[in-house]
C-alpha cells in the first residue's frame, strides 16, 4: 500500500492500523477536522501512517454491519496539510477506502460490500473515483469494482 | 472547523480526494437507506460473474492467512490443513479431481486435509502454482512452521525427557 509525495512523485509505503487510546489524543480537531473521541464511541477507528513513522496522515471511522455483510465508512479524513491544492501526499483517502474493502472481503468473501451515505454534493465524485454504484440514499461497492479498488490501492 | 465550513473551503473534487463525509440522516431515512441498499445489492449479487466470486473468495483466504501469520498468537484451528481444506472448498471441486490437478494421490490429499500428514516442499510449490501465485509456497510453509513452533514451545514432556542428556548447563541466563 503506497501514497505518493506530490512534490517529488515518490512512493511511500503506508500501513493502516486501529487507533488506540494514545492515538486518540493526537487526533485533534485542528488537524483532523472532527471530534474523533465522539466517533470512537460507535465506530472502529483506523489510522494511516508511513511505515516506520508515527505521524498520522489519515483517519477513518468504520462500522461492521454483519447482518448485511458489509462495512460502512462513517467518516474519513486526510490530515489538514493533505487537503486541497497544496497537499503533500496523494492517495491517502484511496488507501483507507481500499483498506475498508479488504476488511470487508476478509469477513464476507464474495458477499463483501463497502457502503457510505454521502453528502449529496460529493456523490458523483465518489462514483467516479471509487466505482461506487447508486443504492438509493447510499453508495456501495462490491464485486468487480471492489476487486479493482483492492488491486489499485492495496496490492 | 465543522462539516459545513469544510464544504465551503474546498472544491468538491478536493473534498472527495481527501474525505468521505456522510450526510446526517434521520432514523427514518436511515431505515429507508438500508432497505434501498438491500434491494440494490440483491441485483448486483445476482449479476456477479463466477470469476469475480472466485477472486473474492481467494482474496478472503489470502487475507486471512496473511493476518494470521502476522499475528503473534497461535490459533489451533488455523492449521495448514484448515486452510488447504478452505482452498479446495473455494474451488468447488471433488477432492479426487483436485488431487489429480496437483498430481498427488487422493489418499495423500485426505491425509493432508485431516492433519495426518505434513506437506513437503513439492506440495507447497504445487499449491502456489495451482493458485496462479495467489497464495505463495512461503505462506503455506509459514503456516506449517507456526504449528511446529507452537508444538515445540509447549512441549513440556520433551524438555523433561531431554534434560538428562545435557550437562554443564550455563548458570547465567538472558531474557
Amino acid at each position: 500500500m503506497t501514497i505518493i509525495e506530490v512534490k517529488t512523485g515518490k512512493s511511500k509505503r503506508v500501513d493502516v492500523v486501529p487507533v488506540n487510546v494514545e492515538g486518540l489524543k493526537i487526533l485533534t480537531k485542528k488537524r483532523y477536522f472532527f471530534s474523533w473521541k465522539k466517533e470512537k464511541a460507535h465506530t472502529q477507528l483506523y489510522k494511516l501512517c508511513i511505515v516506520g513513522e508515527d505521524d498520522i496522515l489519515g483517519v477513518m471511522a468504520l462500522v461492521d454491519v454483519p447482518g448485511d455483510r458489509r462495512m460502512e465508512i462513517k467518516l474519513l479524513v486526510s490530515s489538514k496539510e493533505n487537503v486541497g491544492k497544496e497537499k503533500m501526499y496523494d492517495r491517502i483517502a484511496g488507501c483507507l477506502v481500499g483498506f475498508a474493502c479488504k476488511e470487508s472481503v476478509k469477513r464476507y468473501g464474495d458477499l463483501a460490500c463497502v457502503s457510505l451515505k454521502p453528502k449529496t454534493e460529493l456523490r458523483e465524485h465518489y462514483r467516479n473515483k471509487y466505482g461506487m454504484i447508486d443504492a438509493g440514499l447510499q453508495l456501495c461497492v462490491e464485486g468487480l469494482s471492489l476487486i479493482k479498488l483492492i488491486n489499485k490501492y492495496l496490492i | 472547523m465543522n462539516a459545513k465550513e469544510i464544504m465551503n473551503k474546498y472544491t468538491t473534487k478536493e473534498l472527495a480526494d481527501a474525505f468521505v463525509l456522510s450526510s446526517n440522516l434521520t432514523s427514518k431515512q436511515k431505515k429507508q437507506a438500508d432497505a434501498e441498499l438491500k434491494i440494490a445489492r440483491t441485483k448486483t449479487q445476482s449479476e456477479m460473474a463466477d470469476k469475480d466470486r472466485l477472486v473474492l473468495k481467494l482474496m478472503q483466504l489470502k487475507f486471512q492467512i496473511e493476518d494470521y501469520l502476522k499475528s503473534e498468537s497461535f490459533n489451533p484451528k488455523f492449521t495448514f490443513s484448515y486452510f488447504l481444506k478452505e482452498y479446495v472448498g473455494i474451488l468447488n471441486k471433488k477432492r479426487k479431481y483436485f488431487a489429480r490437478e496437483i498430481n498427488i494421490d487422493e489418499t495423500e490429499l485426505s491425509q493432508l486435509i485431516n492433519q495426518h500428514r505434513l506437506p513437503n516442499d513439492n506440495i507447497m510449490v504445487r499449491l502456489e502454482i495451482h493458485s496462479n501465485n495467489s497464495i505463495s509456497a512461503v505462506s503455506w510453509c509459514k503456516l506449517v512452521e507456526k504449528e511446529k513452533e507452537h508444538a515445540l514451545k509447549t512441549n513440556v514432556s520433551l524438555r523433561q525427557k531431554e534434560k538428562k542428556y545435557v550437562t554443564n548447563k550455563l548458570t547465567v541466563h538472558i531474557r
